[in-house]
C-alpha cells in the first residue's frame, strides 16, 4: 500500500507541472513585444489545409507556442542562469567579462585573409582618390584584454591595422589603436553596448588631432555633462542580464556655436543631439539622431573648411568632436546609401577642395565595408 | 512532433493521456491509434500516408502467411514483403545517394528526385519487416486486426526514433495491457530523466561541438579537436538515449514494456562489449534478421568474419546515406574482425582501464567519421587529433575547456552507472533515512529535471533533431 500511495504522490508532483503550466498557458493572453528580449514575437499563423500540407504550418505554430508560452520571460530567465551556473563566460556570442563589461565577442577564424584583402583594395581605391584619411577603431576585445575571461580568443585586429597602414600608407593612417591602449583602464567602451563611449571617442579625437597636426587634448573628461543613465545596450540584450546600465555623456562645448543640421536631405535642426533617443531603449540614438543614410552640418565655425566623413554607426559620438574644425561636415553611411559614391562625392567638393575620412569600427569595417564607385 | 517541444508537452501530451486513461479498456487502442496518427502527421502531413501503406502491406502479407502455412508459396510471400519494405526505404532513402555516386562515377547528370526522407522510416520498416519475418517463421502470431496491428506499428512513442520494438516483444501487451500506479509513475520519471538528458546535457554539449565543427578544421588545435569529438560523443549519446528513455517511460505510462535501448555503453572494455551496450534495439535486430540467417558464428571463422564485415556495413549505412556512414560501419567492423581475432583475448588478459581506454578511442575516431561528412573535413580533423601541423594547444583550446569543464564533468559521470547504484543502494535499504530520501528524490529529481528542462526548451537556440535521417 506503501508502494502505492509513493507513486501516486510521484504521479501528482510530476503531473502537476505539466497540468498546471498547460492550464495556465491556456488561459493567458498573447503578446505582441517582448521588452526584455527586445523582439517582435511569433502570432498565431492561420491555418489552411495548403498551409498544412505544403508550408510548414505546423513549425510557424510552434515558433508561436514557444514564444508566447506563459511567463516565457522567466523561463529565459532561469536558461540564463542555469548558463551563468554551468558555463558562466559567454552568453550568445558575448563574453562576460570583470569589471561588468559584456565584451561583443569575435573569433580569430571569423574574418579571411581573403576577406581582409578585399576591403583593404576596396579602401585603397577610396584612400588614393580622395587623398582620405582613415581611422578605424579597434572594437572592446582588443583594447579591454584584462577584462576579458581568462584564455578568451579574440580576432586580431592590431595585425589588421598593421596591413591597412601598409597599404595606405602613414599619412592616411590614424593610429587610434595605439591611444585606445594607453587609455584602456578608463571607461572608454560602454558597459553593456558594443560602441565606444564619448571618452572613448575624445581619445580617438586626440589620434586625430595629432594627424592633422593639431593639439590634442582639446576634449577631457572634466568637459562631459552627463544626459542619461541606465543605457541598456545591444550586448545587454543578448545576454538578458540584470544590469545597472551606463551613464551617457556629451561634450557641450560642441553647442556653443549654432548648428544647422539636415537628416537625408530633408529634416532640418539645429543640433547633432537628439534628446528624445534617451527616452528609449536605444539611448546611443542621441548621438546624430542614430542611423542616417545623409547628414549635412553647417557649423557656425566660417573657417571654409569641408570634411566628408564616410562612416559605421562609431562615428556618431565622434563626429561632433570636429565641429570647430569645419564649416561644413558631411556624413555618409554607405549600409543606407543607395547611388555612386564618387559622383555624390564630387557634387558636395567645393572648388577648394575637401578633408575626406573613412572612420569605422574594425569589425564594421569587415563586415559592413562596401560602396560603388 | 518531438518529445522536446511545447506543442508535445503541453498540447499533445496532457490531452492525449487524459482520453486514454479515461476511456474503456476496449477503445485504448483506438485512442492510441488516432493520437499516433496525429502525432506523425503534426511534422510529416503527407509521409503519414507512405506509413499507412506500410503497415496495410505487412498486415496483408501476415495475413497471407497464415493461409500459406508450411506450403512452398510462404516463401514467396516473405520475400514479396521483404522486397516492397526494402524498396520503399531504399527509394526514400538511398535513391540520391545511389544516383549521386553514379553521376560521380560516370560522369553521368542524371537530376536528383530530392524527396525528404520521411521521420522514422528506417524504424518503423525494420519493425514491420521483423513482424513479417517472425509471423514467417512461427515465432509470433497472426495479428488478424488491422487497428492493434496499425497500433503496433504507429504508437507514438518508439515511432520516430527507436527503440525497434519486435511485435512479439508486445505482442501480449496488445490486447490486454494492465497499467498499475507504479507503470504510470514509474513512466513519468522514466521520461523527465530522458527530457533531461536530452535538454540539459545533449543541447548544451552540442553547442560546443557545432561551435568546433563551425570553424576552420584546418586551422583548429589539437585540444580544440579532441573536445569538440568528445563533446559530439556525449552529444549523441545523451540525445539519443535520452530519446529512448522518453520512449521507455511513455510506452511504460501506456501499459507496455519495450526493450532497453542502452546500458552505459561508455564503460566498455571492448568494442564488442559497446555494441551489445549501444543502440541495442538495432543492434538484436541485425544479429537476428541478418548475422544469424548468414550463420553467425556456427560456420568457422572465415565466414563468421564475413559476416561481421556485410552485418557492419549495413549497420552504418542504416544510419545515413553517405559513404562516410558506410566507412563508419567498416571502421566497427574491422575493429571486431580483430577483437574476434586475437585482440579480444589480449583485452581480456589485460586490466579493464585499457580496454575501457581502447574502446573509447575507437568509438572516438569513429564519431569523427559519423560526424563529418566530406572527405577533406574527416582528413583535416584526423590530422589536427593527431596534432600533424596544427598546434597542440591555443587560446581557443584552453578557454573552450575552461568553458565547458563542468559540463564536460557532468556529462561523465552521468554516462556512468553510478547514479543508478547509487538510487538502488538508497531504495534498497533498510535506514529509514535513506528511504526518506530515496523517497523525497524520486519526486523532485524528475520534477526538477522537468522545469530546468522547459526553461531549455523555451529558450530554445539550439535543439536539433540528429535522427532525422536514421
Amino acid at each position: 500500500m506503501n508502494e502505492k500511495r509513493s507513486a501516486l504522490f510521484t504521479i501528482i508532483v510530476i503531473a502537476s507541472v505539466i497540468v498546471v503550466f498547460t492550464a495556465a498557458d491556456l488561459i493567458q493572453k498573447d503578446r505582441l513585444f517582448s521588452e526584455t528580449e527586445n523582439r517582435v514575437l511569433a502570432a498565431r499563423p492561420e491555418f489552411s489545409l495548403e498551409a498544412l500540407l505544403w508550408e510548414d504550418y505546423t513549425e510557424k505554430y510552434e515558433a508561436y507556442l514557444t514564444d508566447q508560452f506563459v511567463s516565457r520571460d522567466k523561463w529565459v530567465a532561469i536558461k540564463t542562469y542555469m548558463d551563468l551556473a554551468l558555463q558562466e563566460k559567454e552568453i550568445g556570442g558575448v563574453y562576460l567579462g570583470s569589471d561588468g563589461y559584456l565584451i561583443e565577442r569575435h573569433l580569430p577564424g571569423d574574418y579571411s585573409a581573403v576577406q581582409e584583402s578585399k576591403k583593404i583594395a576596396l579602401l585603397d581605391k577610396l584612400v588614393w582618390e580622395w587623398d582620405a584619411g582613415v581611422m578605424l577603431v579597434p572594437t572592446a576585445d582588443n583594447i579591454l584584454t584584462d577584462k576579458l575571461p581568462r584564455y578568451a580568443p579574440y580576432y586580431d585586429e592590431k595585425q589588421l591595422l598593421d596591413q591597412v597602414e601598409s597599404h595606405v600608407g602613414e599619412e592616411h593612417f590614424i593610429d587610434v589603436y595605439t591611444v585606445l591602449q594607453e587609455h584602456a583602464q578608463e571607461e572608454i567602451y560602454y558597459r553593456t553596448d558594443h560602441h565606444w563611449t564619448s571618452l572613448g571617442a575624445a581619445y580617438g579625437y586626440d589620434a586625430w588631432a595629432a594627424y592633422t597636426g593639431r593639439r590634442g587634448g582639446r576634449y577631457g573628461a572634466e568637459d562631459m555633462e552627463l544626459v542619461a543613465e541606465g543605457f541598456l545596450g545591444t550586448l545587454q540584450a543578448k545576454v538578458n542580464l540584470d544590469m545597472a546600465g551606463d551613464p551617457i555623456y556629451y561634450f557641450p562645448e560642441t553647442l556653443k556655436r549654432p548648428l544647422k543640421v539636415t537628416y537625408d536631405l530633408k529634416v532640418e535642426t539645429d543640433t547633432c543631439y537628439e534628446a528624445s533617443h534617451l527616452d528609449t531603449k536605444n539611448k546611443y540614438g542621441f548621438f546624430l539622431d542614430d542611423n542616417h543614410a545623409f547628414v549635412e552640418i553647417e557649423t557656425g565655425y566660417p573657417n571654409h573648411h569641408t570634411l566628408f566623413v564616410i562612416k559605421d554607426s562609431y562615428a556618431n559620438c565622434f563626429i561632433p568632436l570636429l565641429i570647430p574644425h569645419y564649416e561644413k561636415i558631411y556624413v555618409l553611411d554607405p549600409r543606407h546609401f543607395r547611388g555612386r559614391l564618387f559622383e555624390f562625392m564630387e557634387k558636395y567638393e567645393p572648388e577648394g577642395g575637401m578633408d575626406v575620412l573613412v572612420l569605422y569600427n574594425c569589425i564594421h569595417f569587415l563586415e559592413d565595408f562596401a560602396y560603388i564607385e | 512532433m518531438v518529445f522536446s517541444s511545447i506543442v508535445f508537452l503541453f498540447r499533445f501530451l496532457p490531452l492525449f493521456f487524459l482520453l486514454y486513461y479515461l476511456v474503456p479498456e476496449r477503445m485504448k487502442n483506438l485512442i492510441l491509434f488516432l493520437g499516433s496518427l496525429i502525432f506523425y502527421a503534426w511534422g510529416e502531413p503527407v509521409y503519414v500516408l507512405l506509413m499507412l501503406f506500410s503497415t496495410v502491406v505487412d498486415y496483408v502479407h501476415g495475413r497471407l502467411l497464415e493461409r500459406l502455412r508450411g506450403k512452398r508459396r510462404a516463401k514467396l510471400v516473405l520475400l514479396s514483403s521483404v522486397v516492397i519494405n526494402l524498396g520503399v526505404l531504399c527509394f526514400f532513402k538511398y535513391a540520391d545517394f545511389l544516383i549521386g555516386s553514379l553521376n560521380a562515377v560516370l560522369g553521368t547528370k542524371v537530376p536528383l528526385l530530392s524527396l525528404g526522407l520521411p521521420i522514422g522510416i528506417s524504424f518503423y520498416t525494420f519493425q514491420t519487416m521483423s513482424y513479417t519475418i517472425d509471423v514467417y517463421r512461427g515465432q509470433a502470431r497472426v495479428q488478424r486486426n488491422l487497428l492493434d496491428f496499425g497500433v503496433y506499428v504507429a504508437m507514438f512513442p518508439q515511432l520516430i526514433a527507436g527503440p525497434i520494438v519486435k511485435y512479439r516483444d508486445v505482442e501480449k501487451s496488445m490486447h490486454h495491457r494492465r497499467i498499475t500506479l507504479p507503470d504510470v509513475s514509474e513512466g513519468l520519471k522514466r521520461f523527465c530523466i530522458g527530457l533531461g538528458k536530452k535538454v540539459l546535457l545533449a543541447n548544451n554539449i552540442g553547442e560546443l561541438w557545432a561551435f568546433v565543427s563551425a570553424m576552420d578544421l584546418r586551422r583548429i588545435s589539437m585540444l580544440t579537436a579532441w573536445l569538440g569529438i568528445v563533446a559530439f560523443g556525449f552529444q549523441i549519446y545523451f540525445d539519443f538515449s535520452g530519446y529512448s528513455d522518453m520512449a521507455i517511460g511513455l510506452g511504460r505510462m501506456l501499459g507496455f514494456r519495450f526493450p532497453e535501448n542502452f546500458n552505459y555503453p561508455y564503460i566498455s572494455a571492448s568494442v564488442t562489449e559497446f555494441w551489445r551496450r549501444w543502440h541495442i534495439s538495432l543492434g538484436s535486430w541485425f544479429r537476428e534478421y541478418v548475422y544469424f540467417p548468414l550463420g553467425g558464428s556456427r560456420r568457422g571463422l572465415p565466414k563468421q568474419l564475413l559476416n561481421i564485415l556485410v552485418v557492419w556495413m549495413l549497420t552504418g549505412i542504416w544510419h545515413g546515406a553517405g559513404w562516410n556512414f558506410l566507412l563508419w560501419g567498416l571502421w566497427f567492423a574491422f575493429a571486431l574482425m580483430l577483437e574476434k581475432l586475437f585482440l579480444g583475448r589480449l583485452l581480456a588478459w589485460l586490466p579493464k582501464g585499457i580496454g575501457i581506454l581502447y574502446t573509447l578511442l575507437v568509438a572516438l575516431a569513429g564519431w569523427v567519421l559519423f560526424a563529418l561528412e566530406t572527405p577533406a573535413g574527416i582528413w583535416s580533423y584526423v590530422k589536427a587529433m593527431t596534432g600533424t601541423g596544427v598546434s597542440l594547444l591555443d587560446r581557443q583550446g584552453v578557454y573552450l575547456s575552461r568553458q565547458y569543464l563542468i559540463l564536460f564533468l557532468v556529462a561523465l559521470v552521468a554516462s556512468t552507472p553510478l547514479a543508478h547504484r547509487l538510487t538502488e543502494r538508497l531504495r534498497g535499504s533498510r535506514t529509514g533515512f535513506h528511504i526518506a530520501l530515496y523517497r523525497f528524490g524520486e519526486k523532485f529529481i524528475p520534477a526538477g529535471l522537468l522545469l530546468l528542462s522547459i526553461a531549455g526548451i523555451v529558450d530554445a537556440s539550439y535543439n536539433p533533431f540528429l535522427y532525422f535521417r536514421f
